[in-house]
């Protein structure tokens, strides 16, 4: 089962040269990996973009550009997708805020209105 | 006659967090439903390839709660690479790809929405083809392929018409009528976690945009009597049901005397749009199911429960 909020409380926590935060899919079906266009993250201020954010989708993993290529690949509706930023020495641990910006296509929207961007915020616990 | 039946999106804010796919199932016999209908790639775990331990679970959970599988609702992404739109060649694997899976799941209806190409939503025009290299596989599975006709398209449009076209030469194809375009009153916004920015258009665009997708289209439901033969299926929107059991956005009453005096055989899928609260669906849903009960009760039209 998930949380409601698409920042998810569990999976948020330091990893070797970063940190990492789960985040449920914040559309009402999965996206397949190429529609996605890339994340931002940004906590307690400072933002992470681009090549500094990688993508965890099931057992692949992949940069924001090498996602265009992922045709066959997706992030399910069911499984959060862990997003890592690099960042060394990781995240003091206690309460940050955290923002995360999604960009992905939709392709049943006219393209002068895309891509699309959700943006979800949330005060996130890390233990360690 | 009509059956009532409901698409698990109504479901949108609980699924997964307060209810299973069970819960969902187990809630829609408990209203006295008989039709489910699905979003694949929300509700198929593992889709597009989900496990066989995984379909034998989804034919005894329906049979356990004697539910009929009717929509299956997918999409096609016309979108899925970068820089440039699917062809032909490349949509029509993904089109089989879903009529092969609903109909393993035991659904007579797939619903692909399409990806458009202009302001006013026309369909990206690989569609036509697309869908004709699939009918073989359609008309083998005993399936109807249905793009839905949703707000701001209107009944009297071009992109209507040229569905139509097809429909007439294949008993395999049909609409699927969001009876959103009924709308006739002014609602409220939409309620979520998260904030949506729909690309960087100028301004006036973007107002224009909002505008067009959210007022009342006010189409009249009496334009649905010609359509009937063609309509495969109906998507019951709603956005808010009220405490005396009435739909203060869309003519129930109206839609349903056209569906069954036209002679509509087919599902009324209910489809709540409202605020996502957990657990307000199921008391929505069922308020709805309350009101289309009462009114094609008067028509004696309602199929029985079996």
């Amino acid at each position: 089962m998930l949380e409601a909020h698409v920042i998810q409380t569990k999976g948020f926590k330091n990893v070797d040269g970063g940190f990492q935060v789960a985040v449920r899919c914040p559309y009402y079906r999965g996206i397949w990996a190429s529609l996605l266009e890339g994340a931002a993250l940004t906590v307690d201020g400072q933002t992470f973009a681009g090549e500094d954010v990688r993508w965890t989708l099931g057992d692949s993993s992949y940069t924001a550009e090498a996602l265009a290529d992922a045709v066959d690949d997706r992030w399910a509706f069911e499984e959060p997708a862990i997003l890592t930023a690099a960042k060394p020495g990781g995240l003091e641990p206690g309460l940050h805020d955290v923002e995360v910006a999604i960009t992905w296509r939709w392709s049943y929207i006219p393209v002068e209105m895309q891509p699309t961007t959700s943006i979800s915020r949330r005060k996130v616990v890390l233990v360690s | 006659m009509i059956d009532l039946g409901v698409s698990l999106y109504s479901y949108g804010g609980d699924f997964l967090v307060t209810m299973t796919l069970e819960d969902c199932l187990a809630d829609v016999a408990d209203m006295g439903a008989t039709g489910v209908e699905i979003l694949a790639d929300t509700h198929v775990a593992g889709y597009p390839n989900p496990t066989s331990a995984w379909v034998d679970e989804w034919h005894a959970l329906v049979a356990r709660h004697r539910l009929t599988p009717t929509c299956y609702s997918s999409w096609l992404d016309t979108r899925l690479r970068k820089g440039r739109t699917l062809t032909v060649d490349e949509a029509v694997p993904i089109l089989v790809r879903d009529l092969e899976l609903a109909h393993r799941l035991g659904f007579t209806i797939v619903r692909p929405k399409l990806g458009v190409v202009s302001l006013d939503l026309v369909p990206d025009p690989v569609w036509r083809e697309t869908v004709e290299r699939a009918l073989p596989k359609a008309e083998q599975y005993g399936i109807r392929i249905a793009p839905e006709i949703h707000a701001p398209t209107a009944l009297r449009s071009k992109i209507v018409d040229d569905y139509l076209d097809l429909a007439r030469q294949t008993s395999h194809f049909g609409l699927l009528i969001d009876t959103g375009i009924f709308q006739n009153a002014e609602r409220g916004g939409t309620h979520s976690d998260s904030r949506f920015v729909f690309g960087d258009p100028d301004p006036e665009l973007a107002a224009r945009v909002a505008r067009e997708m959210s007022k009342p289209m006010n189409e009249d439901p009496a334009l649905l009597a010609d359509l009937v033969p063609y309509v495969v299926h109906v998507h019951a929107k709603f956005w808010e049901m009220t405490d005396d059991l009435d739909d203060p956005h869309v003519p129930y009453d109206a839609i349903v005397n056209v569906l069954v005096e036209s002679g509509y055989r087919g599902s009324l899928s209910s489809e709540y749009e409202g605020a996502r609260d957990l657990y307000r669906a199921s008391d929505q849903v069922r308020r709805q199911h309350v009101m289309l009960r009462r009114l094609l009760a008067a028509h004696a039209a309602l199929t029985p429960a079996s």
